[in-house]
């Protein structure tokens, strides 16, 4: 296994008002596999944290919590996973201490940022613009002590021809290439070590489509002649198609779906990657779409549960709602549509994360008839349990939410979404729902 | 039907310190009546200057060399381009801009009333320290303080008769725009109707909510002055006691007691045409599908998400009712999930509204999805125009064919770059700007300018190869 990432979380710390410090929950409990000689495609919207996961990885920025295993023989690795379920903290040590990159002291790392490298997203930025070529493609050799510096300039040479450039381009200056060759260049300094892994971070989106193709043949033919492991993260779903061979899917900081390239992108299961899917406009064909409402969520207090489920078309009793999103919905609904019924003076408060009072009416059937009608189109009523009048206001519960997990799937895959729960009987109609 | 918008032959070349940058090199492009036209291209080709061109919102050191912008039998681009004529090699930006001056004046009645334009960026386009709803507002008051003026009016002078009839005539005709602006004529009433109408339209509340606001319209009080001063607007279309911009007159009347109690009085009138604006944006924003628009118009630009901020910038570009909506892509700052609903809703606001749109993208499967008809640029020229399932299926120019095996696609199909890169436009290459990367190129591609050629019924490739066929 190339590397392996257990419960990687990553929070920002935030300055709240009056010095009060949260945390932006950028990437939470995240477990990813690279096999050696594998591409892994890592896709999401911008913000949900997919760049940080790469950078988690290489430890260009330091976890929060969770555990990265490089360069593990497969057998260790099992047992790894085998103490890990067990909870076997001292042999979990034992393996750690040995192949954990964040228990590398800086001077190990030294060592093993030879054999992993990264390609950032914008060209423009990622090059020192006072350096020449030859400068910038041979100072990952020299800082690692790959070579010496007589061997680093011939070799600079070689990886510029290697990435589809002259040779002479070694005296010129960033600036005086455009977005494509940059990018090359980028590339050419990320494999100058030969790395066994090469992390890639949006390496074409700053890149017309024209030079984008360029650049995804020029990255094939070296994974082809190299044989490296890749970590492709972009938002481009069509590029993922392309290079990678496993698919992640990212949204809000976790991992929603992840399986074979052709499983997940050809017949995807999550409610996210479907609309995700249907989302992405191919030439040539009309589609009928699952346009989804609003927007991601802030991460600074993440909604319950499930992070999907304000937006999900088919969320259901468990999914995570809270006292004030039913209660906005609910709100609405009487205020709004539902005037007729119960005219003025209806007034909502939430009670902790689980109740809502309403105030100005206890006709519970009719509450109930609402919820009954509303809750195809209008998600958050699914999260009612019950309503019911106690000194004269009208009290509704809602279901207690539960923390899904990765499910797998009889092909391989996994998922995050509680209708793929194994004991999911009573979801059998929700996934029935799912069809679309 | 004549065409909306006719560009013919125009050339723009920017006039920098390292040398002149030839961006338009005679763009021919006609768009018609109610189509939507995509604009395609990579990065560098034209598209976005085309899209300043047709609204004159070029920087001082662009010149227009020759060639004319026709909108609705006028050229928009006559001043500029007289100056550039007259000046040739003596082209100066300075001068330009006092040129430019004009022009800006002779654009106001067009510029964002008939002609509006939705930039790249929503995050810079909007104003950071002004809400929503002054953006919006901000776009009708400057150009239509009139339609301002008679719904304020519209809501003083109706009793509360009149709002029972009106509630009558709706219930009866289910909601007929025709016969409640009849009414709304009838009873002097004019500028009432569209806000009923857009009560009486929304889906999400009660229909005995709807008859309570439409109701709460009637009736408001207004004092003498301030009627004298809106119906003089909405006959004139003059905004109330402006004195800003003669500065003399201004401060002889604030310096009379009379005179400054009317400089506060004007002021106050202004202010209820902003509000005014606020209200017709928030009508503007539900329609756009915009949840608890009462709420986002008071809210301020960083507190909305990018999906929102687009919505909001499509919302002042249509304000006015605009006859020609540019789009400089409307997408590409958004994530897909939100770009889907973006794609949605521009189709949607082109079956409510009776505009023509131009949409810039250098996403074909975007512009696939929206648009009536496609032209591709290249090197500040449209090499071929066709609808979009011709364009897309049976790409007749060299460089439209390379770009759609360029595109990636889901099944992982293998793609193929252009090879060599785009030219430098300070020297653009002879004959035609392709030919260099063209695969197909011969002799008289490297000398003579492609002219266009038609194929089929309703394609125009500029290339050789199509030559007598």
């Amino acid at each position: 296994m190339m590397i392996a990432a257990y419960g990687l979380s990553k929070f920002f710390p935030v300055r709240g008002a009056f010095r009060a410090t949260t945390s932006l929950k950028a990437v939470e409990d995240v477990g990813l596999k690279i096999q050696n000689e594998q591409v892994v495609g890592l896709v999401g919207e911008s913000g949900s944290g997919k760049s940080t996961i790469g950078r988690c990885l290489i430890r260009l920025l330091n976890a929060t919590d969770g555990e990265v295993l490089f360069d593990i023989p497969d057998s260790e690795l099992a047992d790894y996973e085998k103490a890990r379920a067990a909870g076997a903290t001292e042999r979990l040590d034992e393996i750690a201490d040995r192949f954990s990159l964040l228990r590398r002291s800086s001077s190990e790392l030294r060592a093993v940022r030879r054999l992993v490298n990264i390609v950032f997203q914008d060209p423009y930025s990622s090059l020192n613009p006072r350096m020449k070529l030859s400068t910038i493609i041979s100072e990952p050799m020299l800082s690692t002590r790959f070579c010496t510096r007589a061997e680093a300039d011939i070799r600079a040479r070689e990886l510029l021809r290697e990435v589809g450039l002259p040779e002479f381009f070694e005296d010129r200056f960033p600036h005086e290439l455009s977005g494509g060759q940059r990018q090359r260049v980028a590339i050419a300094r990320a494999i100058s070590t030969n790395p066994k892994l090469l992390i890639l971070d949006e390496p074409t989106s700053a890149l017309d489509v024209s030079v984008q193709a360029q650049i995804l043949n020029l990255l094939r033919g070296l994974r082809e002649k190299y044989g490296m492991s890749m970590l492709l993260i972009t938002h481009n779903i069509a590029v993922v198609a392309y290079l990678a061979e496993y698919v992640y899917v990212m949204y809000a900081g976790k991992i929603m779906e992840w399986g074979a390239k052709a499983k997940v992108l050809r017949d995807p299961q999550h409610p996210y990657t479907k609309a995700l899917m249907s989302s992405v406009p191919v030439i040539g064909e009309t589609k009928t779409r699952s346009i989804l409402r609003g927007d991601p969520p802030n991460l600074i207090v993440p909604p319950l549960a499930c992070r999907f489920h304000p937006r999900c078309p088919v969320a259901f009793e468990p999914c995570g709602w809270s006292a004030e999103e039913v209660a906005e919905d609910l709100e609405f609904l009487l205020t709004g549509k539902y005037y007729g019924t119960f005219g003025d003076g209806v007034s909502l408060t939430t009670e902790g994360e689980r109740t809502i009072i309403i105030q100005g009416t206890t006709d519970v059937q009719r509450i109930q008839e609402l919820v009954g009608l509303e809750k195809e189109d209008v998600r958050s009523l699914n999260g009612v349990q019950a309503i019911d009048v106690t000194d004269g206001t009208t009290v509704v519960r809602l279901y207690e939410p539960v923390e899904p997990e990765m499910y797998p799937s009889p092909d391989g895959r996994e998922v995050k979404c509680l209708l793929f729960r194994a004991d999911a009987t009573a979801t059998a109609e929700n996934r029935a729902g799912l069809a679309l | 039907m004549p065409d909306a918008l006719a560009i013919r032959d125009l050339h723009v070349q920017f006039h920098t310190r390292r040398g002149i940058y030839k961006a338009l090199n005679g763009v021919d492009l006609a768009l018609r009546r109610g189509e939507v036209l995509g604009i395609a291209g990579e990065s560098g080709c034209g598209k976005t200057t085309l899209g300043l061109a047709v609204i004159s919102l070029l920087p001082r050191n662009a010149a227009i060399a020759s060639g004319q912008v026709v909108f609705d039998n006028k050229d928009l681009v006559n001043l500029s381009r007289e100056y550039a004529e007259r000046a040739g090699d003596r082209f100066r930006p300075r001068k330009h801009e006092r040129v430019l001056r004009r022009v800006g004046k002779a654009m106001t009645p067009i510029r964002g009333r008939r002609i509006s334009m939705v930039f790249q960026e929503p995050m810079t386009s909007l104003n950071p320290v002004l809400p929503i709803g002054f953006q919006v507002a901000e776009a009708v008051y400057v150009h239509d303080p009139a339609l301002l003026a008679r719904r304020v009016l519209a809501r003083a002078k109706a009793t509360s008769q009149d709002i029972r009839d009106l509630l009558t005539i709706l219930q009866q005709t289910h909601g007929d725009e025709a016969a409640v602006k009849q009414f709304a004529t009838d009873r002097g009433l004019v500028g009432i109707e569209e806000q009923v109408l857009h009560i009486w339209r929304r889906q999400d509340i009660h229909i005995s909510r709807k008859e309570k606001a439409i109701r709460a319209l009637g009736g408001q009080p207004m004092n003498l002055f301030e009627r004298y001063v809106f119906e003089r607007a909405a006959k004139t279309g003059a905004v109330p006691l402006q004195f800003d911009r003669l500065r003399l007159v201004y401060w002889l009347v604030r310096l009379s007691v009379l005179g400054y109690i009317l400089v506060l009085l004007g002021r106050r009138a202004r202010g209820i045409l902003i509000k005014e604006g606020y209200r017709k944006g928030q009508e503007i924003l539900t329609s756009l599908g915009i949840h608890h628009a009462e709420r986002v118009v008071k809210m301020f630009p960083h507190e909305l998400s990018g999906g929102m901020r687009q919505r909001v910038v499509i919302a002042i570009a249509l304000a006015n009712n605009p006859e020609i909506v540019i789009m400089d892509e409307p997408t590409s700052a958004v994530d897909v999930t939100v770009q889907a609903q973006i794609l949605e809703l521009v189709k949607q606001i082109r079956t409510s509204v009776s505009a023509s749109f131009i949409v810039i993208s250098h996403d074909l499967a975007v512009l696939a999805e929206v648009s009536d008809r496609i032209a591709i640029m290249y090197a500040g020229r449209i090499v071929e125009v066709a609808p979009t399932s011709e364009i897309l299926q049976k790409p007749l120019h060299p460089y439209t064919q390379q770009l759609i095996s360029a595109i990636p696609t889901l099944e992982g199909k293998s793609v193929e770059g252009i090879k060599g890169e785009v030219p430098d436009m300070r020297d653009p290459p002879s004959g035609c700007a392709f030919h260099p990367r063209c695969p197909f190129a011969f002799e008289k591609c490297n000398s003579v300018v492609p002219v266009d050629f038609r194929q089929g019924t309703d394609q125009l490739v500029a290339c050789w190869l199509y030559e007598g066929k």
